[in-house]
């Protein structure tokens, strides 16, 4: 990838980032201050003790705080479909990251709040001020510049977790860099996103920092920021405002430009990143409007959320996975999802950097495959084809280790699909996924020890829709350009590994 | 102008109970500084948070300017509407000033108007003129922060006067001062009783506050009040706790069994009076003085004196006659003790 390509993926990347953080931090404020403020105020010997109520609050926080957020956002899939209508893109992303960050930051809010001193609130009462006084003219306003600190802290958590909102195609700068620079080893991409977060970050941080040194100066003896000249204290003030308006008001564009992609002549298509999601982009590019097709990508680094989405209709189509890994999900998930025309394999193959012979694999050796169900399964059943290991009688695709009745003296070690290839210097062999290959720069017909055969070969990759789409012209026009001659060329160009397959399925 | 009935205050947790207050009757006066004095763990601050409900009674009633404020509390922790009606007439200032470090001073004064529902301007108007009166308005834009220690708490005493109070609280205002800024801000209480007519209660553990400003007093140990009463009637009641520690007599006062040791109390006219000289001619006898002071207490000039004459009590019996005739407060130190003695040994009998 050149500069030129990069820099728009970069751009709707910040874009992203900063609108599913500005929004998060938004609503996490609105939910957090007064959660935070209830349970101190509920605690005993304040002004609203109520036990009941101050553990019940408590509980729910801790819940919230202890779910690792990337559980929460694939938990939280009905409730926010139910509140925004969907649990993708940009507005599903917003959802969970919001909800996680309340209950972080009403703790953060309770510490600060708690640390206001109790004279106070004993002065506000001997005045005649009712707790509502107490809450906003004295432990919210003392409290200040400790919940400034708070909400900064907050939001960096957010750019965080904001890394993992690829999983339900919310993208941001994480999700590049995943996709790109993991996924598809652009390490310029990877490089770039980082210094941009970075970058980020640190802006952030140097604006709360600002925040909450001015606030605080009016509470320490040396008030630097009161002795500035007023010109200056406007200036600044005035410039991180604008900032911080200009930042929220880019997270709203991001948040419209989201609300347009969903036209009703478009055909939006769930795919991983490669070879999917860029052969999907092929045809978009290229072949779609010639067809009178509008199509459009979203791309998931997940293998459960393309289905969901589909199953739910916030997407019309995807294509990521083979006929197994479909069966699987339907079986597991109640749904009804089928698959249309095949359009690719991409055989599994071993690779080895200290061997150059299968038969050189043998007792005390360690092979890295990938920890995935289908792929474990396949790379499982290719190890047995090869004779490295015997598998119980009866074994289907979806094998585990606990279905090996004999390993060879092998040492098997599970890694996530994308680690395998970058597994290779550490293990004497790896099972392989094609993409995955290519992507660590492998050329699978050349390097790979031994590679899957494509003829009978159960893992086609295909387009699949739901099943009363099954028959939509347009789906139909769709499968006919993804098995078209063009898109064959482009596939054997850019992915040498991948054997096309076209045709309807069963 | 206060007044509390049995004010009784129990602090329940898990597994005991405290007795903060047990059953309290004060009694304070229009227009008077009444100081409660104590040690720490007296109950003298529960006390003073009694008296505006911030802490609500386990059982007893206050009074406050004729209306029964423990009838207005409800049974929560929370404050309902007519209570806090009731405590912004009551002013209160704190030993840590508790001023919010956000606001400036102006703001900070003004904050019981806000609650009142005042005007912007008129808030403004009205606490301009308060920190003229406690003379800090050159600092009306400052913060906390920026002010000395005497200086927050004349602020803290311009809140507490916002919302024209008939009566202030004060929570041991001075104890966080020096000696010298602890003088000028009793001073400014003492001015504004007098100027304002308001009734002052202060509760604190130094005598030196209620020598400096104080009608009268009352003595708390253990959640109950062992003396009340006027600063003179106490000089002049024997065996009185508050006279004794705003008076302390040095001396030994057990003399060898052949003397007999008295303490002496000169109150207003009689301190100018050469009665021991005149005491001394009359009867032809030698009198050892052990130890003596002159103060002024409450306004007035007050003497003590601690003197020895020889012979035993019986012998002396006319000239302690004589002083008593003066219109002197007398006590024997020696007798006292020996009528302790014996209850001792009554006691330890039973």
């Amino acid at each position: 990838m050149n500069w030129s390509e990069i820099r728009p993926e970069l751009l709707t990347g910040l874009y992203e980032t900063v609108a599913m953080v500005g929004w998060a931090s938004l609503i996490a404020v609105i939910g957090g201050v007064p959660l935070g403020v209830l349970l101190v105020l509920t605690d005993r010997g304040r002004p609203l003790q109520n036990a009941l109520i101050n553990k019940v609050i408590g509980f729910v926080v801790n819940v919230g705080r202890s779910l690792p957020f990337i559980i929460l956002m694939l938990a939280l899939t009905a409730f926010t479909r139910a509140l925004t209508g969907t649990s993708i893109g940009l507005t599903g992303a917003i959802v969970p990251l919001a909800i996680s960050a309340i209950p972080f930051f009403a703790r953060l809010v309770e510490t600060a709040v708690r640390e206001v001193d109790g004279g106070l609130v004993e002065a506000v009462q001997a005045m005649g001020g009712s707790t509502r006084t107490v809450v906003f003219k004295a432990l919210l306003p003392q409290a200040l510049p400790s919940l400034v600190a708070g909400l900064t802290t907050t939001v960096v958590a957010l750019i965080g977790y904001s890394a993992m909102a690829g999983a339900v195609g919310g993208g941001g700068l994480g999700d590049v860099a995943i996709r790109y620079g993991y996924q598809r080893y652009e390490g310029g991409v990877m490089l770039a996103t980082v210094v941009l977060l970075v970058v980020l970050v640190n802006v952030v941080q140097l604006i709360g920092d600002f925040f909450v040194r001015t606030l605080s100066d009016r509470t320490t003896r040396s008030a630097a920021w009161l002795r500035a000249p007023r010109r200056t204290r406007t200036t600044v003030t005035a410039v991180a405002s604008v900032g911080l308006v200009g930042a929220l008001t880019a997270g709203t564009l991001g948040l419209t430009s989201e609300g347009d992609a969903g036209s009703d002549e478009t055909i939006t298509v769930a795919a991983t990143p490669t070879p999917h999601g860029d052969i999907v982009k092929f045809v978009a590019d290229n072949l779609a409007k010639d067809a009178g097709l509008k199509v459009e990508v979203k791309e998931f680094t997940d293998y459960v959320k393309p289905n969901e989405a589909l199953a739910n209709g916030d997407v019309d189509a995807n294509f990521f996975q083979h006929v197994p890994f479909l069966d699987d999900f339907n079986k597991k998930k109640h749904t009804d999802l089928v698959p249309t025309v095949g359009i690719l394999v991409e055989p599994i193959g071993i690779y080895s950097k200290s061997v150059d012979d299968v038969s050189a694999l043998g007792s005390g050796d360690t092979i890295a495959l990938p920890n995935d169900t289908t792929n474990e399964g396949r790379a499982l059943h290719l190890l047995d084809d090869q004779g490295l290991i015997k598998l119980k009688k009866g074994t289907g695709l979806d094998a585990s280790l606990n279905d090996i009745a004999d390993d060879g003296g092998l040492t098997l070690k599970p890694l996530e699909a994308a680690q395998t290839p970058r597994a290779l210097e550490d293990v004497d062999a790896a099972i392989v996924n094609g993409n995955y290959a290519i992507g660590a720069g492998l050329t699978p017909k050349k390097d790979a020890l031994v590679l899957e055969k494509a003829k009978g070969n159960p893992y086609i990759n295909i387009l699949a829709v739901k099943k009363e789409d099954r028959d939509d012209p347009a789906i139909k026009k769709l499968g006919q350009l993804l098995n078209s001659d063009a898109t064959k060329k482009f596939m054997e160009k850019k992915f040498p590994s991948s054997i096309p397959v076209f045709g309807p399925v069963k | 102008m206060i007044t509390t009935k049995g004010l009784t205050k129990v602090y329940r947790t898990r597994d005991r109970e405290v007795t903060a207050l047990d059953g309290v009757d004060l009694h304070v006066r229009e227009g008077e500084v009444h100081g409660v004095v104590g040690q720490s763990g007296a109950g003298k601050s529960t006390l003073i948070r009694a008296v505006n409900l911030l802490e609500v009674p386990t059982s007893g009633t206050v009074t406050v300017d004729g209306t029964d404020l423990t009838a207005l509390a409800g049974n929560g922790k929370r404050a309902g509407a007519e209570l806090r009606k009731a405590r912004a007439r009551i002013g209160m200032v704190f030993q840590h000033f508790n001023l919010l470090s956000a606001r400036t001073v102006q703001d900070n004064v003004e904050l019981p108007l806000e609650i009142l529902g005042h005007s912007g301007a008129e808030r403004s108007r009205k606490a301009l003129e308060l920190l003229d009166l406690v003379g800090l308005a050159d600092k009306a834009k400052a913060y906390p922060a920026q002010l000395s220690g005497g200086q927050k708490q004349r602020v803290g005493i311009a809140r507490a006067l916002a919302g024209d109070p008939k009566v202030l609280l004060s929570d041991e205002a001075t104890s966080a001062l020096d000696p010298e800024t602890t003088r000028s801000i009793l001073q400014l209480l003492r001015d504004l009783n007098r100027d304002l007519g308001l009734t002052v209660l202060l509760i604190t553990h130094e005598m030196d506050v209620v020598k400096a400003v104080c009608d009268s007093a009352s003595l708390m140990k253990n959640g109950k009040i062992t003396e009340s009463g006027a600063l003179s009637d106490l000089l002049a009641t024997p065996g009185s706790e508050i006279a004794a520690e705003l008076f302390p007599l040095t001396g030994d006062p057990l003399g060898a069994p052949d003397r007999t040791v008295v303490d002496i109390t000169f109150l207003g006219e009689n301190t100018g009076q050469p009665v021991i000289s005149h005491l001394a001619r009359t009867y032809n006898i030698d009198v050892s003085i052990l130890g003596a002071a002159m103060d002024t207490v409450g306004g007035k000039q007050v003497g003590r004196m601690r003197i020895e004459l020889p012979g035993p009590y019986e012998e002396n019996v006319v000239p302690i006659g004589f002083l008593r005739e003066q219109g002197l407060q007398i006590e024997i130190v020696g007798a006292a003790d020996a009528v302790k003695d014996t209850q001792l040994v009554a006691g330890v009998a039973q």
